[in-house]
């Protein structure tokens, strides 16, 4: 059973179709992430996800239940809106404290004090939310998302409104989470540089369908056009002249000792080496190149904007 | 402890933290009663019954401005800045957090109320020298009838303000404040004075709207809230 499985989902809003036959699934332990443009359904997805929409078609499981109605699955789950859910005129640890009440978390004083000191918050424990920095707020949030240690957790653009430094310890906070606390983590970003380090699967949304799902991994690596970049002792110019006449290679480019091909098919990268070795190059790096999550995202999102 | 005790307690706590709110209930709860002494004082002459029945009458409009004062804090406020979001996922049904929320807005609403009713009779009592703060059936007012006309209109207010937008909350919240002090004149219209009989009819109103709140707010949906946040 997949932590989150989506199937067939469909939502329209006032006769406008948000979300058009979505279906993906996340593993238990994953980290997530949703992408896609604004106005894309992402928010609606989770908000479908966590009972708080009812799709027009399709069906939505988390741990394997519908979270609508269920209070038990939904004590299973962490949440982190745009709105960190806290009281500003509260202590932070008067916040975590009414938070622990509701989900009924067992020694809540020791809980508290772990995640403040985990967010780096332990002596502003009894001040008031308000005077907290943006940062420091999303941190608070983060921790009262995980409090009641769930399974599955939630987090809808963690880094919005943060600088460098606050993303950055965000980004290991989660990291943190699914290594140390085992969560299957949600994510939803528009900070594609941040998905591309902490994620383990993306599915890409655009014009309401998804566009791309697969691991990061698969996604980077795989491509219509598969590349490969050789590094030779040298001439790597000259090489390409040889080379780019075979078949199989449809692009080539050599700069320095640098040649950089790109193949008709993926298989045929052993043949460009024996290539390269008959023609008398010395080899000393072969590497399949990778595109960023950006190139991906962009061409998909691109892709989409012709068709609804 | 309960999840609704551990709401109400929030709310209670959120409503003491207000400071904007608690003067402006406190000048309330001073400013209105006084006004309303001098007319108590010169209509009643010294019938320490009239007088009673003076103080009563205005305690009720006067609690429920305070529930509605204090469901601003409580539900509109978490509606506009998206924080309801975050409960409506907790382990608690929509109805038990609706029910949270209104006690914890009737608590401090109804403590406002006391303090506005011991002023006006300290007023009346004050200018016609009689004591009527003693008075049972007034007492018997104070301790019933009041406090369930506050949670009915806490009630009603919160389940409006969840389920309305926030241009639509801003009509309705005058309509819901107007529509309960003409329920009371009309009821203090029909059933004059202050008696067991009137005590009763009243108690009797204020637990039907109890009523009608706790069945509206049981109509109102998740999603209705969710897209209804600005």
């Amino acid at each position: 059973m997949n932590a989150v499985e989506v199937r067939g989902l469909s939502r329209s809003f006032d006769g406008r179709e948000i979300l058009r036959d979505v279906s993906f699934t996340v593993g238990h332990g994953e980290v997530f992430g949703y992408l896609g443009p604004n106005g894309a359904g992402k928010t609606t997805t989770i908000r479908i996800l966590l009972g708080l929409l009812a799709p027009d078609a399709g069906e939505v499981r988390v741990l394997g239940r519908d979270l609508a109605d269920d209070d038990d699955a939904r004590a299973r789950i962490g949440v982190l809106f745009e709105n960190n859910g806290l009281a500003d005129r509260m202590s932070a640890a008067d916040n975590l404290a009414y938070y622990a009440g509701l989900y009924g978390v067992e020694d809540p004083g020791e809980r508290i004090d772990e995640l403040l000191a985990l967010v780096d918050l332990t002596d502003r424990r009894d001040d008031p939310v308000g005077t907290f920095s943006t940062g420091m707020k999303r941190k608070l949030g983060i921790a009262r998302a995980i409090l009641h240690r769930p399974e599955v957790v939630f987090l809808d653009e963690p880094s919005s409104g943060l600088d460098p430094g606050a993303q950055r310890m965000v980004r290991d906070l989660i990291l943190e989470l699914s290594r140390r606390e085992e969560m299957t983590v949600f994510l939803n970003s528009h900070h594609l540089d941040e998905v591309q380090r902490i994620c383990s699967t993306v599915a890409i949304l655009a014009g309401g369908r998804i566009r791309a799902f697969d691991s990061v991994e698969n996604l980077t690596t795989a491509s219509s056009r598969p590349a490969v970049t050789v590094v030779l002792a040298g001439a790597g110019d000259r090489a390409c002249e040889t080379v780019g006449r075979l078949p199989y290679v449809t692009g080539c480019d050599g700069n320095g000792g640098n040649l950089r091909c790109t193949l008709a098919d993926p298989t045929a990268t052993p043949d460009l080496i024996a290539a390269l070795v008959g023609a008398g190059f010395r080899i000393e790096e072969v590497r399949r190149s990778s595109r960023s999550l950006e190139e991906i995202y962009l061409e998909h999102v691109g892709q989409s904007e012709g068709s609804p | 402890m309960n999840t609704f005790a551990v709401i109400a307690r929030r709310e209670m706590g959120l409503a003491l933290r207000n400071r904007s709110i608690l003067i402006s209930a406190l000048i309330f709860a001073v400013w209105f009663p006084v006004m309303s002494a001098l007319g108590i004082a010169a209509g009643a002459g010294d019938d320490v019954t009239v007088l009673a029945g003076g103080i009563a009458t205005i305690t009720l409009p006067v609690g429920v401005f305070m529930g509605y004062l204090f469901c601003a804090d409580a539900f509109l406020r978490e509606k506009r800045d998206g924080s309801i979001e975050t409960l409506l996922c907790a382990p608690v049904s929509l109805q038990r957090l609706w029910e949270g929320k209104a006690a914890g807005v009737t608590v401090p609403a109804y403590l406002m109320t006391l303090i506005s009713a011991a002023v006006t009779a300290a007023a009346v009592s004050t200018l016609t020298g009689i004591p009527v703060a003693a008075d049972p059936l007034l007492l018997l007012h104070l301790a019933v009838v009041v406090p369930v006309w506050i949670a009915a209109a806490a009630g009603l207010i919160g389940a409006a303000q969840l389920a309305l937008g926030m241009r639509e909350n801003q009509i309705l919240g005058f309509v819901f404040i107007f529509g309960f002090i003409f329920l009371i004149v009309a009821l203090q219209g029909a059933v004059p004075g202050l008696s067991v009989t009137t005590e009763g009819i009243f108690a009797a109103v204020g637990f039907a709207l109890l009523a009608l709140a706790r069945f509206i707010a049981g109509k109102v949906t998740k999603e209705r809230i969710v897209r209804t946040i600005p």
